[in-house]
């Protein structure tokens, strides 16, 4: 039962993140810090169909995410759900056409390898 | 459209220890509010989000979580999803402290040896370009 909310959970926060960044990604790039910048970043967030969509899988993520928090301790719960990362990567690479260079396999690969090593 | 940007600057490194520890701190601040709810299968749908509404653990975890969504958010405005995930990974290593000295919880030498793994991995990805891909520079509004 653990392994299955680490699922529900793993799934739609990788698709959370990736239809949040694609919605962020079309907005021009935040440089203004001061409350009106912020204030026009939450209305964007508030307003765009992706990534509100993304709020809402991430929602369903969090509320797994509890039900594993329910059911194992927080030194499990937590890198046990972090296998989203490869499929992000994979998600960014195919999906946002992002350029996944070597290194940054590498370094998948390794949070990948840690995952392992925490899960047996 | 912007050129790929090769050196991550300060706005950088704020928004990355911003992430990490809203996120540590939220996900601990959620465990210790666990600890004081009803059974999840024991108990109905209601009374457990009432139990769950009513808890300030809880409420404060989702505070911070809700500052950690946001500054993600803000940080995919000009950062790629393959650079921002990896590297605020290393916040792992952060809540396995914290688990172990805050929540007394049993981290065993192959936990800390895979925390250890995935915090290298967020170094690797660390030392790669912020943006690989051109994308629409607007102005910020």
């Amino acid at each position: 039962m653990t392994w299955l909310w680490v699922l529900v959970s793993v799934v739609s926060g990788t698709l959370g993140d990736v239809l949040g960044a694609k919605g962020m990604s079309e907005r021009g790039e935040m440089v203004d810090f001061g409350p009106l910048g912020v204030a026009r970043v939450l209305r964007y967030i508030a307003t765009h169909r992706l990534v509100l969509v993304g709020i809402g899988c991430n929602a369903i993520s969090f509320v797994s995410f509890l039900a594993v928090l329910s059911l194992a301790p927080l030194s499990f719960a937590v890198p046990a759900t972090a296998m989203n990362y490869i499929l992000k990567t994979l998600l960014a690479k195919w999906y946002l056409c992002e350029q996944v260079s070597w290194h940054r396999w590498a370094g998948v690969a390794l949070v990948a390898a840690g995952l392992v090593m925490i899960a047996f | 459209m912007t050129r790929p940007k090769r050196h991550a600057g300060l706005r950088n490194r704020i928004f990355i220890v911003l992430i990490i520890l809203s996120n540590t701190f939220g996900n601990c601040l959620l465990a210790i509010g666990m600890q004081h709810m009803p059974d999840f299968w024991g108990t109905s749908f209601g009374a457990y989000l009432l139990a769950l509404i009513g808890n300030p653990w809880i409420l404060s975890g989702t505070a911070l979580l809700t500052l950690w969504m946001v500054s993600q958010l803000s940080m995919f405005t000009w950062a790629d999803l393959s650079y921002v995930l990896p590297v605020t990974a290393s916040g792992y290593l952060v809540t396995a402290i914290l688990g172990r000295w805050l929540l007394g919880e049993q981290v065993t030498a192959m936990r800390w040896g895979g925390t250890v793994l995935i915090t290298l991995g967020s170094m690797v990805v660390s030392q790669t370009p912020v943006q690989t891909k051109a994308r629409f520079h607007g102005r910020d509004e």
